[in-house]
């Protein structure tokens, strides 16, 4: 016997004849075949359908798909003819196969991976950072939010009082007699106790919310016992750190955040 | 420099996903830098801190 396999190109059915016979559409049943001289049938059972003997000369038949819906594969018969290059017309991928080693290809691959990762994570996370930053307050909202106090404009020993979201913040600008009344009290005995370091960036600025601890009244400056703030509505004495020493306030007055800016001489509150 | 790549880095999920979160780190610090200044570059002489000195007096 003789195939010829290589240009049969078969697409699926999706039905056969009660014959057996595949329906296929447009095939030529009336090929003509060696032994036959009537040339057959219609519904005959072609010689490919059922046997395997004799010579089978097909090499012009090309099934068309059959149903609406039978996808037209694309042909996946080896380009070169059986035995020809292998015994079982396995295709040869050796074109397709990656070059070099194993493992150079494995770590390839996981870099590839692993960069996608990369740029996948940096992308999220400043999504992330860029709508939350969409959430905080802009900048000109922020701008208003500081105000500026020239540093010049106190002198040695004088109070400014200045307005900050609604509330006064007084500013002092302490000599050195002020600061060493301030470090020698003994902070234990205070009603609040807190060192005067840590309620000043800067020994000779004082900087403080101007609202009483009690109920909210603005102390004077100046006044008191203790020689630095005094509330006239209910009489808190605060020293010169702005400590409650004596009267019914049960805090010392308040620090807001507020820093130096020494290239324009400012101090910054807010 | 294949083989010392993948057995220090991609061998342990967690030593590659961590080595991924710090790639990310570090690449989007850098991205940014490269970026802005790329952008100082193209803009040179027009931005705020390049003429700051025109307006205000050094004291």
């Amino acid at each position: 016997m003789a195939m010829l396999t290589s240009r049969i190109n078969l697409l699926p059915t999706s039905r056969a004849l009660a014959s057996g016979v595949p329906l296929a559409p447009k095939i030529s049943f009336a090929v003509p075949s060696a032994g036959h001289e009537h040339g057959g049938r219609a519904d005959a059972i072609p010689k490919f359908a059922g046997r395997s003997t004799g010579v089978l000369s097909l090499s012009r038949v090309n099934a068309l798909p059959t149903s609406p819906s039978s996808p037209r594969y694309i042909h996946t018969s080896p380009r070169t003819p059986a035995s020809a290059t292998n015994a079982n017309g396995v295709p040869d991928f050796s074109p397709y196969r990656a070059k070099g080693q194993g493992e150079t290809n494995k770590t390839l691959s996981y870099f590839m991976v692993g960069s996608l990762g990369v740029l996948a994570a940096s992308g999220a996370k400043s999504t992330v950072a860029d709508i939350l930053s969409n959430m905080a307050a802009s900048a000109d909202v922020l701008a208003l939010a500081k105000i500026e106090v020239e540093m010049k404009s106190i002198p040695e020993g004088k109070n400014l009082i200045v307005k900050w979201r609604g509330k006064p913040v007084f500013i002092r600008h302490r000599t050195a007699d002020e600061i060493d009344e301030a470090n020698q009290v003994d902070v234990k005995t205070l009603r609040d106790p807190q060192a005067d370091d840590d309620r000043v960036q800067r020994p000779e600025w004082l900087v403080m919310l101007g609202v009483c601890t009690h109920l909210g009244c603005v102390p004077i400056g100046e006044a008191g016992d203790y020689g630095g703030w005094f509330c006239p509505c209910h009489g808190s004495h605060y020293d010169i750190s702005g400590r409650i020493r004596r009267g019914p306030a049960p805090l010392n007055l308040e620090i807001p955040e507020y820093q130096f800016n020494d290239d324009e001489e400012k101090l910054v509150i807010g | 420099m294949a083989a010392p790549v993948y057995s220090t880095l991609f061998k342990r999920n967690s030593v590659f996903v961590a080595a991924i979160f710090a790639g990310a780190f570090s690449f989007s610090i850098g991205f940014d830098v490269l970026t802005s200044a790329y952008w100082d570059m193209h803009n040179r002489g027009k931005q705020w801190k390049d003429i700051r000195g025109r307006y205000i007096d050094k004291e």
